[in-house]
């Protein structure tokens, strides 16, 4: 982190039609292991580093930027940031309202006990080999096994015209393994730990993945495997369902996450994402779901995909109620479209790397919890299925119908798990759903999920997001098996 | 960076590096892309950019131990650095079943023509102005635009220490316009866009009166039961299904694993017979995309993957293809889709006889008329292709062969190959749909009339 940032900023702040502008120096290292059947299929070093530089000009924006960390290179896509920014006024409907904000200065890293950069590769393909010689060792029926680690070390310097100096030091992984098993009629089933593949990230270092001890959870995916050949479908019919941590995650993922972001809401992001159905005149009144529903944005929790010291518009970290008690109280957002309803910033604009402009990201939108454990639930439960680990992911354009489909479900006869069910899957609308939600579980289950692979922009930007889940029961839900129809 | 022969310094370049390096057995793949978009929503250009994309892809092996370094430092010093890195890696990685070395001479690959020089050279000013006068016309037929405007230019070479050396260049201009009722996109929406090399070429008044007329026409949806509908889906729709067939379907991995619905079942039937899918990525027409050679310097094929209905192919790159006693049909996606190995860049679909979209309507006695899908998923279950995805941007309800109404978006569940098999139309003129979720290319279909497409709610 030591790009000469100084003089751009110096040559922008020249310049009479610049009102603001930030530069942004990103540096990343990532390590991405993959065996599969006894193969390593990749053994990969990425590096990459570079400056973006954002400027707001009286009507618009312009963004450029340069993997050159010289001065002349930085400069030179300071001056075409601000052309384009020059440029964009002649399509511009009125000024843009950008607030100004106090200058932010310090620095941020994440909490890493074992650095992962630092343990050899060999013992992180070991581990990956031992697991997927494991799963495959069980012979027929399953086909194929892999397993996967994935490391990414960012860091990250802002500096803006109002003084912000921030500098960051980011570090995150990744781990998990599949089986794949085929049953004699030729079906195909999978199974995950400790969940899908790209929802399984942390922020922090090696020790989270010592933790996972893919070892110990082999026999449980094997046996699961065995049980989801033969096993019926998953019947069709409105059912108490309670969803695992990890769909419970990426249920606020899709229907809660994307919705509250206040660009989508606002329509600017109709280009590639969609829209929202949760309107800013819906603030304060929009019964969202039951009372036990409280949905936070933490930029703070320290294993969160999505935590950090200030975003990339030099906003601070924080934890904000997005939906408290049921309603819908808040947005992600940044500080152009916070101003549009005369809010502040929730600190959510981050951009993927150094070559893309930040956009409003989901942080970590964690379900808050609430009593008990798992088992305690299922025994609450006089008739359910229990659904686990995501297949499939889909939702409309404004956020409100979806479907998903998973790995695995059980059925629930008089509190107690029975029979196993394949293909499971589950659709419905987002206000009926979590307005169905009449129990979730206690401190002991939540835990924080990473996806490593939200999109959104255009171009798209992958960014990583956290989202903190217990499991969670909802009632009258419409299931069925993922074979055709929910 | 100009010039239909731009990539002739990057392959400079790459050599120079190589040989510097001295590592005995390596590859340096060079992509450099500079890419211009003017985004705009709300009535208005919001992010106006110019995005420096570049990439190298570096291998080296010591004898069968093979590794990857990656880097956007693609001056010389920083390519001989990842060489060496490389190697040094590989000293200590697992030995690759079947790996003989990085990819030799070969023969010369096809040149399509890939280049245009408005694209390369259109400026920012350009560009604004283009966007003011779509952000007019949609604000005067009494609509909010949003869109995007973007240009590629694009250069990449490949060297190997065995004698391997590509080059290309290649330009993308894209036009994505949508007409809104409201800003929010809550209420009806008309969706244009057109793909072409040249951005001179560019449809972008036709497409902006085309996304205008279907939110005028989609004012005030109503309701109707899911069900099993005929549907007539114009080529926005079923390119996004197309793709998904290519994620989950050709290539050599989904096969190998038994998840794809060609697993086991070559020259097998699995879908109707007027259904034809090609990897073509050497099309010359304005509908033809990408590069012509794959990350591993493989020549890219003109690959049949579905011919009238049967299984006939799978797309390899040179590791799979090594084990499944193949040749590799240039398919390896490293530059394009980093977490894919091996896959489509240039799906054709076969046009049918129909010669409008018009013909395909006429022929529906009660239906639905489906603009474009959103979300489409296909990991549903893959062996059956079973995808679920939603209508956006303009559904129509077809009485007696003719558009009656706009309906509210549904959502759809079915399997993509049996719905395929129940398709009784298709247009004879096709368009290149850009990929949604990547940079590898296009996907090129006709509009299709399908009967009794399974929508859940």
């Amino acid at each position: 982190m030591n790009a000469p940032l100084e003089p751009a900023l110096a040559h922008l702040r020249a310049l009479p039609h610049v009102r603001y502008a930030e530069l942004r120096e990103v540096s990343d290292r990532s390590e991405r292991l993959l065996v599969r059947d006894g193969r390593t299929e990749e053994l990969s070093d990425s590096r990459s580093a570079g400056v973006g530089v954002r400027v707001l000009s009286e009507r618009g924006w312009g963004f450029a930027c340069t993997p050159h960390r010289t001065e002349e290179a930085i400069v030179r896509a300071a001056e075409r940031a601000a052309a384009l920014a020059k440029a964009s006024g002649v399509a511009a409907a009125s000024p843009v309202v950008f607030p100004e904000r106090e200058a932010a200065r310090g620095s941020y890293a994440s909490r890493v006990a074992v650095d992962p950069f630092t343990v050899k590769t060999e013992d992180k393909l070991a581990r990956l080999e031992r697991a997927v010689r494991a799963i495959l060792a069980a012979g027929a029926p399953v086909r194929s096994a892999s397993a996967w680690m994935q490391f990414t070390r960012q860091k990250k310097r802002l500096l803006t015209t109002e003084g912000t100096d921030v500098r960051q030091d980011f570090t995150y992984g990744a781990c998990g393994m599949q089986g794949i098993a085929a049953g004699d009629d030729g079906r195909v089933v999978t199974r995950s730990y400790p969940t899908w593949q790209g929802g399984e990230g942390f922020q922090g270092g090696f020790e989270h993945v010592a933790s996972l001890d893919l070892d110990a959870a082999v026999p449980v995916l094997v046996g699961e495997l065995r049980e989801l050949v033969v096993a019926p479908a998953c019947p069709e019919g409105k059912r108490t369902v309670i969803l695992d941590a990890s769909q419970v995650g990426l249920q606020i993922h899709e229907s809660c996450g994307h919705p509250t972001e206040l660009d989508r809401a606002l329509g600017t992001e109709i280009s590639l994402a969609g829209g929202s159905f949760m309107q800013p005149n819906m603030l304060g009144e929009l019964r969202y779901g039951s009372d036990l529903v409280t949905i936070v944005a933490d930029s703070t929790h320290p294993l969160g995909l999505g935590t950090f010291g200030w975003d990339d518009e030099g906003t601070a970290a924080g934890t904000r109620p997005l939906v408290e008690r049921g309603t819908f109280v808040d947005y992600l957002s940044g500080r152009e479209t916070a101003a549009a309803l005369g809010r502040a910033s929730t600190g959510t604009m981050r951009a993927e790397s150094w070559n893309r402009p930040p956009l409003i990201r989901m942080v970590n939108v964690s379900l808050e919890p609430g009593k008990g454990s798992l088992e305690d639930l299922v025994a609450d439960t006089d008739d359910g299925v229990l659904i686990a680990t995501d297949r499939s992911w889909s939702i409309d354009d404004v956020r409100l119908n979806f479907h998903f489909s998973c790995e695995i479900a059980w059925e629930i006869k008089r509190g107690k798990r029975t029979r196993v069910l394949r293909d499971p899957a589950y659709g419905g609308r987002t206000p009926e759903l979590w307005g169905a939600c009449d129990a979730i579980c206690g401190p002991e289950e939540w835990r924080m999920w990473g996806i490593r692979n939200c999109g959104k922009g255009d171009p798209m930007q992958v960014m990583a997001v956290g989202h903190g889940a217990a499991p969670a029961r909802f009632r009258d839900v419409l299931v069925g098996s993922s074979g055709g129809r929910s | 960076m100009s010039g239909a022969r731009a990539h002739e310094e990057l392959l400079g370049l790459a050599r120079s590096a190589l040989a510097r390096a001295g590592v005995a057995e390596a590859q340096i793949a060079l992509r450099d892309r500079t890419r211009h978009g003017a985004r705009f929503s709300r009535g208005a250009l919001g992010e106006h950019m110019v995005l420096s994309e570049p990439l190298a892809l570096v291998r080296a092996a010591e004898g069968r131990r093979v590794a990857e370094v990656r880097t956007d430092d693609v001056d010389e010093e920083g390519l001989v650095a990842a060489v060496r890195a490389a190697h040094d890696a590989a000293k200590v990685a697992p030995e690759t079943d079947g790996f003989d070395g990085f990819a030799g001479a070969g023969a010369p690959h096809v040149e399509p023509v890939r280049w245009a020089e408005a694209t390369a050279r259109i400026d920012e000013e350009a560009r604004a102005s283009r966007v003011a006068e779509v952000l007019r016309r949609v604000q005067n037929a009494g609509f909010v635009a949003a869109g995007m405007l973007e240009t590629q230019a694009t250069r990449s070479a490949i060297v190997t220490t065995r004698g391997c050396a590509r080059g290309a260049s290649s330009t993308v201009a894209g036009f994505r316009v949508w007409a809104l009722e409201s800003a929010s996109g809550l209420g009806s929406a008309g969706y244009g866009g057109h793909l072409h090399r040249d951005v001179s070429a560019l449809r972008v008044d036709e497409e902006t009166e085309r996304a205008i007329a279907v939110a005028r026409d989609g004012r005030s949806p109503v309701a109707v039961d899911p069900g099993a509908w005929d549907v007539v889906m114009e080529p926005p729709a079923l390119a996004e299904l197309v793709e998904w067939l290519g994620a989950i379907a050709f290539g050599a991995r989904e096969v190998e694993q038994g998840t794809s619905p060609l697993a086991g079942r070559l020259g097998e039937r699995l879908t109707g017979e007027s259904v034809t899918i090609t990897e073509d990525p050497l099309d010359d027409s304005e509908l033809g995309f990408g590069a012509p050679f794959d990350a591993e310097g493989v020549p890219r094929a003109r690959v049949p993957l579905i011919e009238g209905g049967v299984a006939r192919g799978v797309l390899y790159d040179r590791g799979h293809a090594s084990r499944a006693g193949a040749a590799s049909t240039g398919s390896a996606l490293a530059l394009e889709v980093p977490e894919s190995t091996v896959g489509p860049t240039a799906l054709h679909m076969a046009g049918g006889s129909a010669e409008s979209v018009d013909e395909l309507v006429r022929g529906m006695d009660r239906g639905l008329y489906v603009c474009r899908l959103h979300y489409v998923n296909g990991f549903v279950d893959t062996r059956r292709a079973v995808m679920t995805g939603l209508t956006r941007d303009g559904c129509f309800l077809v009485e007696k062969g003719k558009i009656t109404r706009p309906v509210k978006n549904l959502r759809f569940c079915d399997s993509f190959l049996e719905a395929l098999a129940r398709a009784d139309g298709m247009t004879r003129a096709r368009r290149a749909i850009p990929t949604w979720w990547s940079d590898a290319g296009a996907t090129v279909v006709p509009a299709v009339r399908i009967r009794g497409l399974t929508f859940v709610s």
